[in-house]
């Protein structure tokens, strides 16, 4: 059923002729595949999140508020999207309206003093660092990188990365929120709710911070998020990053307190030993297994290539047989990038010899092949700016994570053989089949500090596959109905590969109620989706989100 | 069955209370919150005992109030705000259920306090960052639970940190536990697989335990609860920096915030160090003389890896900055040793409590700011103070910077005479007419105990609306602590 003639009507005259389109041909453009990085679904071959009703790109919060409210007088769900990353940020029924937030794109303000921006939806990663750069200050960049929404995943959906260690989670930065609540009321929440500025999310009283978000965010489900607050990081680099190379070998020469370096480690006691270490000894400024996601056989291949513009993937092959590959590939089999940024010269010389201790006391080193200048400085730009995302997808233009060992540095890594190692045996069978790509089996990436300070580490196995292949793409969805059960039946919790089954199903619509149900009631603790359904109810009356809400029905009721 | 009785079937009958003096300590405390007398006093011994409580006021429409911590108490919270109340005396639950140097975190019951709590973590080379000097009977987790500022800004992540998982039974008495061990069935299997409730979001899309943070007790009880430690420093030297104003400390401790450098990092003005470090009245009046009149207080600690270099680097570091600032770091200034005052810092307080040293009552003002806007705040404390003739130099102020700087905690103190009757109604007109204008000029009362309440939701009125709300759905029936807060 399409929109209302009259509702339509009524969102045009909210956000101008303009900002409002039905076309079909545009409404096509703003669906997402389900078979290349879903993420984390599927994959499902030729399958696309349902056609939307009509997509508004709205001006302002009061414009948000006046959509808002239409859409609860015609009872019509809507989905509101910053950057479109991922298919949490589509609709799972049809009919639904879409939110394009684009045109809410300014940092509001940079406070340089209490260190922290104000940020409408639009605002991406790469823009408010840029602009945090020039005043000395830097911003958390999650995990997906430099072209997504800031405000996305510190009030939405997840906002961990690289940096978290120093930077801290988003959901740590998050200062203030304003809210078009799906009743279509604005909630202000924190200091700036009694216009006092931004500086603080919790109070008066219990914080309804809580209320916004969780480990993850309410995906959309739950209203509109038109401003919030995030705090920044000190930033002892130049006023603009001196970017030099050409595409995609961005490197970027920096003063000498800022050193990137990939650890090797002998064992994975030993790497979560140094993992401890640096959480104990407060070093580091960006802290990550980042380039594993190459895999653990093709990441030295992979970092040549990329680091040299020359190359293209093609050269795998002959430099998989360079010995001095082999010898980098040996030397970071079990490894991370670690970034130190002194904030004056003692600070950096501390931070080295901190290092280099934690080094000697587990039996580490600095890989020597990462510390050429061409890739010390490669490998410096892309740890800080994060701006190489689209080399999740490089091999076959599709990947997703599984498994997902987050927990303590131990838990990933104890066990007889280590957890790590089970994990990427499994995964070796697997790629022999031919249909995920073969490398190596340990795909693990992830933060070594997965909160402020540390405390998480190893996040998930990547695992690459082509997307417009069927047999490729079929037979990583069913490698990964074989990830969630090994992962099950060895307690190592639940896997990023199912990780929004409970919402979207295979048809990429809604997840049936009885599955959802399962999925949901099987938790830890169902508890908390009871509570949430009562959020729902009492803040969403309309029920005009969706089902990436988690929300379970009571049984007696 | 007798109210008692009733309850003596849930905790057994040495477990409740109606001893008349024991009533009556609960039905006031040292804030000017009107006394109400509660009913009877219940301790239980586990969180099933805490639940099945809960559980009976629901049916039974009875008002409870959590209380963990012991006297003295200062801020009404604890003190019925309606009659027929029972107190839930958490006091007894006194476990320290695990330490984990590793991961650094510890697991406690809400009785513990930090006296309790800081020798067992030392014996595992940890230690907690703590309120500045609680008293010997607070409660860890009633202090973290009620957003109490702690003194190293550097380590706040989080604006609830160290706080990180929590057992929590809400007012409709389901139990709910938050944060990482949200996630885990079971927590002995947890520690089986090494892992180790040190993230404090979820479980799920909300932060729960964000609801019970600042809440009075109004929303649940928290029966345990995780906290992040650090490793016990070692060096730890403590420097003084002296200005005349407070303004002449700002850029100083910016930087130190920005670069995330120092440990303990408080500015503090001469009476409340005096309170702090003064002995008896005459002592303390003598002591704010000497002096200087403002002071940042520089932690500067060493844990485990290379700890010496640690500390002379960053000894090396913050005294050229200070340099830079005009300003000087010293291990002893007029009236006060570094040593001593780090001493100070690192214990709970002594008897009686430090506010309550100079005179035998005290009120204190506080909220969150920032530290550029906090000359403002002082100078209408004073100018409000001078009006109502309360002696200025008394007025302690101590701004302590929370969350790596994004704000700060401003707490004025202004001790007084509780038994004299005119100085405590001119105390309580003060402290009426004084937060007023804080508020007005823009101080964000995020706690906002007594008098504050009205004050801070009338500027607020959406949040108040969610807040009820909120309320309606964790404790439909209004059984815990009802009457705090907009509830
Ligand atoms: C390749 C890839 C890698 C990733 N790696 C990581 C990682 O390392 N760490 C991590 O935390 N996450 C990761 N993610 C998930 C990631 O959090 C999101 O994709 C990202 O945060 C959001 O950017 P986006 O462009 O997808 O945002 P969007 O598509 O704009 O939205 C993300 C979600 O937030 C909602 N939303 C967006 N804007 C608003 C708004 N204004 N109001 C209310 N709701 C809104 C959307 O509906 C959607 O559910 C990854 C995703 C991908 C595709």
């Amino acid at each position: 059923m399409a929109l209302a003639k009259e509702a339509y009507r009524e969102l045009e005259e909210v956000v101008g002729k303009e900002y409002i389109s039905d076309d079909p041909a545009l409404l096509d453009c703003y669906r997402y595949p389900l078979s290349h990085t879903a993420i984390h679904i599927g994959p499902y071959y030729r399958v696309y999140t349902p056609r939307g009703a009509a997509v508004l790109l709205p001006g302002s919060a009061e414009e948000v508020q006046g959509i808002v409210k239409v859409c609860n007088k015609y009872k019509v769900k809507f989905k509101p999207s910053s950057t479109f990353w991922s298919a949490w940020g589509f609709p799972l029924e049809d009919d639904t309206i879409q939110l394009d937030m684009r045109r809410m794109d300014k940092i509001l303000e940079i406070d340089d003093k209490n260190n922290y921006a104000v940020v409408e939806p639009h605002v991406i990663g790469a823009t408010l660092q840029a602009e945090a750069m020039k005043v000395g200050l830097n911003t958390h960049i999650h995990g997906p990188g430099a072209s997504c929404s800031c405000l996305a995943s510190a009030t939405a959906l997840g906002g961990l990365g690289p940096d978290t260690l120093y930077m801290g989670h988003h959901n740590e930065n998050l200062l203030g929120v304003e809210w078009v609540m799906p009743d279509g009321e604005i909630l202000k929440i924190g200091s700036v709710g009694s216009g006092l500025g931004w500086f603080c999310c919790d109070g008066p009283g219990p914080s309804l911070k809580g209320l916004v978000r969780g480990m993850v965010g309410t995906n959309g489900a739950m209203g509109v998020f038109t401003k919030c607050a995030i705090k920044l990081y000190p930033w002892p680099g130049p006023a603009t990053l001196p970017v030099e190379g050409k595409p995609p070998a961005y490197k970027a020469v920096l003063p000498d307190n800022l050193r990137a370096y990939t650890l090797g480690f002998p064992s994975w006691k030993a790497w979560a030993d140094s993992c401890y270490m640096i959480f104990d000894s407060g070093i580091g400024y960006v802290a990550h297994r980042q380039f594993n996601m190459f895999g653990r056989d093709l990441k030295g291949a992979m970092v040549r290539i990329l680091s040299d513009p020359t190359r293209t993937l093609s050269d795998i092959e002959e430099l998989l047989k360079d010995p001095e590959v082999q010898k980098m590939t040996e030397d970071m089999k079990r490894d991370y990038q670690i970034v130190l940024a002194g904030m004056t010269p003692g600070d950096i010389e501390w931070q080295d010899k901190a290092l280099d201790k934690i080094l000697e006391e587990t039996g580490g080193w600095k890989v020597k092949a990462m510390l050429e200048p061409d890739l010390f400085n490669w490998s410096l730009l892309y740890m800080i700016r994060l701006g190489h995302k689209n080399l999740n997808l490089v091999f076959g233009g599709g990947y997703d994570g599984c498994f997902g060992l987050g927990g303590t540095p131990d838990f990933g890594t104890s066990g007889e053989p280590a957890r790590v190692e089970q994990v990427t045996a499994f995964k070796v069978e697997w790629e022999k089949k031919g249909n995920v790509v073969a490398c190596g089996g340990d795909g693990m990436m992830g933060g070594i500090g997965g909160m402020g300070g540390g405390g998480h580490s190893l996040w998930e196995n990547f695992t690459h596959f082509d997307p417009a292949d069927k047999a490729s793409t079929e037979g990583t969805f069913e490698f990964f109905n074989a990830t969630a059960k090994y992962g099950a039946e060895k307690g190592l919790g639940p896997g990023m590969e199912k990780m929004n089954d409970y919402a979207r199903w295979t048809d990429g619509y809604t997840t049936p109620k009885e599955i959802r149900d399962r999925i949901l009631g099987s938790a830890a603790q169902p508890e908390a989706f009871r509570y949430q359904r009562k959020f729902k109810e009492t803040f969403n009356p309309n029920d005009l989100g969706d089902g990436y809400y988690r929300t379970l029905d009571d049984p007696d009721e | 069955m007798a109210l008692k009785d009733e309850l003596a079937g849930i905790v057994g009958s040495e477990c409740v209370s109606d001893d008349p003096e024991a009533l009556d300590a609960y039905s006031k405390d040292l804030s000017f919150v009107k006394p109400v007398k509660p009913r009877l006093i219940i301790k239980p011994g586990s969180a099933d005992e805490v639940q099945a409580i809960v559980r009976w006021a629901n049916q039974t429409a009875t008002p409870l109030v959590p209380v963990s911590s012991g006297p003295p108490r200062f801020r009404g919270d604890t003190v019925p705000s309606v009659p027929g109340a029972v107190i839930v005396d958490m006091s007894g639950m006194k476990k320290i259920m695990r330490i984990d140097r590793r991961n650094r975190v510890a697991m406690i019951e809400p009785g513990v306090t930090y006296t309790e709590l800081q020798p067992e973590l030392a014996k595992e080379g940890l230690r907690l960052t703590t309120p500045l000097l609680p008293r010997a009977g607070k409660s860890v987790v009633a202090s973290l639970l009620e957003r109490e500022p702690t003194l190293i800004p550097r380590q706040l992540w989080a604006s609830l940190d160290p706080l990180r998982c929590n057992e929590i039974i809400w007012g409709d008495g389901n139990k709910l536990v938050t944060g990482d061990a949200g996630n885990w069935t079971s927590m002995e299997d947890a520690w089986e697989r090494k892992q180790a409730p040190a993230g404090a979001t979820g479980p799920g899309q909300a932060d729960f335990y964000r609801f019970v943070s600042a809440a009075q007790g109004s929303m649940g009880i928290v029966t345990w609860a995780s906290v992040k430690c650090e490793i016990l420093p070692a060096p730890h030297k403590l420097f003084i920096v002296p200005a005349r104003k407070p303004d002449d400390l700002f850029d100083f401790t910016y930087r130190l915030l920005k670069f995330r450098f120092a440990d303990e990092l408080l500015l503090i003005n001469n009476s409340s160090l005096a309170y702090i470090l003064g002995d008896g009245p005459g002592g303390i009046k003598a002591l704010m003389k000497e002096l200087p009149p403002w002071v940042v207080l520089v932690g500067i600690a060493g844990r485990s890896i290379l700890p010496e270099e640690r500390v002379a680097y960053q000894e090396k570091d913050i005294a050229d900055i200070a340099g830079k600032s005009g300003l000087k770091l010293e291990s002893a200034v007029p009236g006060a040793r570094g040593d001593d005052v780090l001493k100070a810092l690192l214990s709970t307080s002594r008897e009686p409590y430090w506010k309550l040293g100079y005179k035998a009552g005290y009120q204190d003002i506080l909220f969150i700011t920032t530290l550029n806007r906090t000359p403002e705040y002082i100078k209408t404390v004073k100018s409000v103070a001078e009006a109502s003739g309360y002696p200025t130099s008394d007025i302690g102020v101590y701004v302590q910077p929370l969350h790596q700087g994004a704000n700060v905690h401003c707490e004025f103190i202004l001790p007084f005479d509780r038994d004299d009757s005119k100085e405590a109604t001119g105390m309580q007109q003060l402290l009426t007419k004084a937060s007023e204008k804080l508020i007005e000029q823009g101080a964000f009362f995020s706690r906002p105990y007594g008098i504050w309440a009205d004050m801070a939701y009338k500027r607020d009125a959406q949040t108040t609306t969610v807040l009820k709300k909120l309320k309606g759905i964790f404790d439909p029936n209004n059984v815990m602590n009802p009457g705090k807060l907009c509830f």
